[in-house]
C-alpha cells in the first residue's frame, strides 16, 4: 500500500469525524500550545533583555577590561577598584591590532551634582572622548566633550536626561554652572535618553566630564575604574582579548606564574549569563506543557483504542479485499499520526497566537523561537506514531472473520 | 477454477475438545460456473467459504485456486491472494460508513499493486447501474443500491473468483431478486461465481447446487430448472 493513500486515507477519517478527532487532539493542541507560547514568551523576554543590555553597553564589539582579578558584577567605582590599570595602559591597548579604539574611563557613584537650592547624586563618569562614539552617544542640546577639554582639564560637564530633569526642570541648561564635590563645572552637553537597562534602572542618571579633569581636579587619582575596548570585528573579540592581555600582563610586568590584576569581560558573555539563568518557574512550566502534550498522546490512544474496536468490521473488510496486517498497521499508524501533527499545527497556531497576546500584554515586541515552534511540530508527529503504535497493533490483530460475522 | 482434495477442518472448543466443521471435502469448480453452497446453520458452509475466500486455511487437504496451492500460505499470502483473486459479497453489505459509493468501490485497490484507477470504479458503477450516485454518501443509499456497490466493490481488482454470502438475505425479494439479476449478467459475461445461501429460491438462480450438511457434500449437481422457474 502508497504511504501517500494511507495519509489520504487518514486525512479523510479525520475529517469525516471532525469532532471526533478534535477530541482526540485536544491535549496535543493545549500542549503544544503551551509549549509554543513559553518558548516564545521567553524568547521575547530574553530579547528585551539583549536589547537593554545593548542600551546599557552601547554595543557589542566591545570589551571591558577592569583593575582587579575577578569579575566583578554590576558597575565599580573609582573608590573600589585596585589601582592596577593606568591611563598609559589605554594607550597601549589602543596600539594593539585588532582594537579599534580604546575609552578610559574613572566612574564614581557617590558625588552630589549641585545647581542652586537643587541636587542629585547621579553616576559620574570621568571618560575620553572615545565613551560617546563607541556607545553611540549623541547630544540632545549642546556638545560632547572634545579633545582639547581633555588636554586643557576642562571643567565642563555633559548631563544625562535624568540630571536635566531634576536640577533644570524648567530652564536651559547650557552654560550654567554646576558644582562636582565643590569644583564648579560648565554643562557643555545634554545627553539624548538611554532609557531603562536590566533590571529596570535608569541609563540617564549620570553625567560626563573629561577623565583628565576627572583624574587630575576631582580625584587626585592616576588610575582607572575601566578601559572599553572596541574590537574591529565582532567575530574576533576573543582573540583581541588574549592580544590584550599579553599587553597589559607585560606591562604590569606579571610574573609567568602570577594570575591577571585584571579582568576582561564582553558584554557578550554578561548577557548569556543573564539570559542562561531563566527562571525556575519557567522550566516547570516547561515540564508542565510536556506532560500535557504526553498526555494528549495517551488520549489519542485511548480514543484509538476505542476507535479499533469501534471498527472491527471495517477492518475486516479491509482485510478480506486484499489488506495485510501491515497495511491495517500502517493505516492506524499513519491515522494517529496524522491527527497528533493536525493537532499540533492547531497548537502552533494557538500557542503562537498566545505568544503575540502575552507580548503585546508585556508591551514586548513578540518574539518567536522557531527552534522550539519546528520542534514541538516534530514532538507532535513522534508522539502519535509512537502512541499509535498499540492501536495499529490491536487492529492489525482483528481476526477479519470474526470481525465479518454478522 | 478451485479445486479441493479431501479438505477438512477442524476447531478447537475452549475446553480443547475438537469439532469437525469440515470433512474430506472434495470439489472442482470450473471457470465461468455460478455455483450456489446451500446448507443450513451449522452445516459448515460458512466454514467453507472462509477457506475457499482464503480467510481461513484448512486443517487438512489441498486447496487449489486457479491452478495455486494455498492450503498452506500464510497470513500475509493469502491476504495477497485475495487482493488480486477474490471479491467479496458479504450479507450486510459492509461498506464504510461516512464514505462516497465510488471510495468504496476503489478500496481494494489500494492494497493491489496497481494504483487507484477512478476511472474503473466509475465505469464499474455504472455497470451495477449506480454511475449517477457515485458521489453519494453510503448512509444515502437504499440496502439494494449499497449491495451494489458493494459488488462493483468485489469486481474492483478484477479478481477471477466472486464469493457471495447470503448476498440477498438482508433484502426484501424484489431487490433480492434485482441482485440475482445482476450476479447472473455477470456471470453471463464471464465472471465465476460462488454463492453461499441457506435460501432455496436464491440457489434456484444458480446452474449448479452443491449442498453441504454435517460437514460434508450431500450433493453436487445441476438445477433443476423447473424448480428455477418456480
Amino acid at each position: 500500500m502508497i504511504l501517500g493513500n494511507t495519509v489520504g486515507l487518514a486525512w479523510r477519517s479525520l475529517v469525516r469525524n471532525k469532532l471526533r478527532s478534535f477530541f482526540m487532539m485536544l491535549g496535543v493542541i493545549i500542549g503544544v500550545a503551551a509549549l509554543t507560547t513559553l518558548a516564545s514568551v521567553g524568547e521575547a523576554t530574553q530579547q528585551e533583555t539583549l536589547r537593554q543590555f545593548k542600551r546599557m553597553v552601547g554595543t557589542f564589539d566591545t570589551l571591558t577590561v577592569r583593575p582587579g582579578a575577578s569579575a566583578t558584577r554590576g558597575m565599580p567605582s573609582l573608590s573600589v577598584v585596585e589601582p592596577t590599570l593606568k591611563f598609559e595602559d589605554g594607550a597601549a591597548v589602543a596600539a594593539v591590532p585588532g582594537v579599534r579604539r580604546v575609552a578610559r574611563v574613572q566612574q564614581v557613584f557617590d558625588l552630589d551634582v549641585i545647581y542652586r537650592d537643587r541636587s542629585t547624586t547621579p553616576g559620574l563618569f570621568g571618560a575620553s572622548t572615545e565613551w560617546a562614539d563607541i556607545r553611540g552617544e549623541t547630544v540632545t542640546a549642546g556638545e560632547h566633550l572634545t579633545e582639547e577639554d581633555e588636554r586643557s582639564l576642562a571643567r565642563v560637564v555633559v548631563i544625562g536626561e535624568d540630571v536635566r530633569t531634576s536640577l533644570f526642570p524648567d530652564e536651559d541648561p547650557l552654560g550654567k554652572i554646576v558644582r562636582i564635590a565643590d569644583v564648579p563645572f560648565e554643562v557643555k552637553g545634554v545627553l539624548a535618553s538611554n532609557g531603562v537597562g536590566p533590571g529596570g534602572s535608569s541609563l540617564d542618571n549620570m553625567v560626563v566630564i573629561p577623565v583628565t579633569t576627572a583624574s587630575k581636579r576631582l580625584f587626585n587619582r592616576e588610575y582607572l575604574t575601566n578601559l572599553i575596548v572596541q574590537v574591529e570585528d565582532p567575530e574576533q573579540s576573543d582573540t583581541v582579548a588574549e592580544r590584550v592581555r599579553a599587553v597589559l600582563r607585560e606591562r604590569h610586568r606579571l610574573a609567568e606564574s602570577a594570575p591577571d590584576d585584571f579582568n576582561i569581560g564582553s558584554p557578550r558573555a554578561s548577557v548569556a549569563q543573564v539570559t542562561a539563568v531563566g527562571t525556575t518557574l519557567g522550566r516547570v512550566m516547561n515540564g508542565v506543557a510536556w506532560i500535557a502534550t504526553l498526555i494528549g498522546g495517551v488520549m489519542i490512544m485511548a480514543l484509538m483504542l476505542v476507535g479499533v474496536s469501534e471498527r472491527r468490521r471495517e477492518i475486516g473488510v479491509r482485510r478480506a479485499v486484499g489488506a495485510t496486517r501491515g497495511d491495517i498497521r500502517l493505516q492506524f499508524v499513519v491515522e494517529t499520526a496524522v491527527i497528533a501533527g493536525v493537532g499540533g499545527l492547531l497548537g502552533i497556531l494557538l500557542g503562537i497566537g498566545g505568544a503575540t497576546v502575552a507580548a503585546l500584554l508585556q508591551k514586548l515586541p513578540p518574539a518567536y523561537l522557531w527552534s522550539s515552534i519546528g520542534m514541538a511540530a516534530v514532538l507532535s508527529v513522534v508522539i502519535g506514531l509512537l502512541f499509535g503504535l498499540l492501536p495499529a497493533w490491536r487492529a492489525a490483530q482483528v481476526d477479519p472473520i470474526e470481525a465479518l460475522r454478522s | 477454477m478451485i479445486e479441493t482434495r479431501q479438505l477438512s477442518r477442524i476447531y478447537r472448543r475452549g475446553d480443547g475438545t475438537p469439532v469437525t466443521a469440515l470433512r474430506d471435502i472434495t470439489l472442482s469448480i470450473a471457470d465461468n460456473e455460478f455455483v450456489v453452497v446451500r446448507g443450513s446453520s451449522g452445516s459448515g458452509k460458512s466454514s467453507l467459504l472462509n477457506i475457499l475466500g482464503c480467510l481461513d486455511t484448512p486443517s487438512a487437504g489441498q486447496y487449489l485456486l486457479a491452478g495455486e496451492d494455498v492450503s498452506g500460505y500464510s497470513e500475509e499470502q493469502r491476504s495477497k491472494v485475495r487482493s488480486r483473486r477474490i471479491g467479496f459479497v458479504f450479507q450486510s453489505f459492509n461498506l464504510l460508513p461516512r464514505t462516497t459509493a465510488v471510495e468504496n468501490v476503489e478500496m481494494p485497490a489500494l492494497y493491489s499493486d496497481s494504483p487507484v484507477d477512478r476511472q474503473r470504479a466509475m465505469s464499474l458503477l455504472e455497470r451495477v447501474g449506480l454511475g449517477a450516485r457515485a458521489h453519494h454518501f453510503v448512509s444515502e443509499l437504499s440496502g439494494g443500491e449499497q449491495q451494489r456497490v458493494a459488488i462493483a466493490r468485489a469486481l474492483m481488482n478484477g479478481p477471477p473468483l466472486l464469493l457471495a454470502d447470503e448476498p440477498t438475505g438482508n433484502l426484501d425479494s424484489t431487490v433480492g431478486n434485482s441482485i440475482m439479476q445482476l450476479l447472473t449478467e455477470l456471470n453471463a459475461e464471464g465472471q465465476t461465481i460462488v454463492l453461499v445461501t441457506h435460501d432455496e429460491h436464491t440457489a434456484s438462480f444458480a446452474r449448479r447446487e452443491i449442498v453441504i450438511r454435517d460437514g460434508m457434500v450431500a450433493s453436487d449437481g445441476p438445477q433443476d430448472q423447473s424448480r428455477r422457474d418456480a
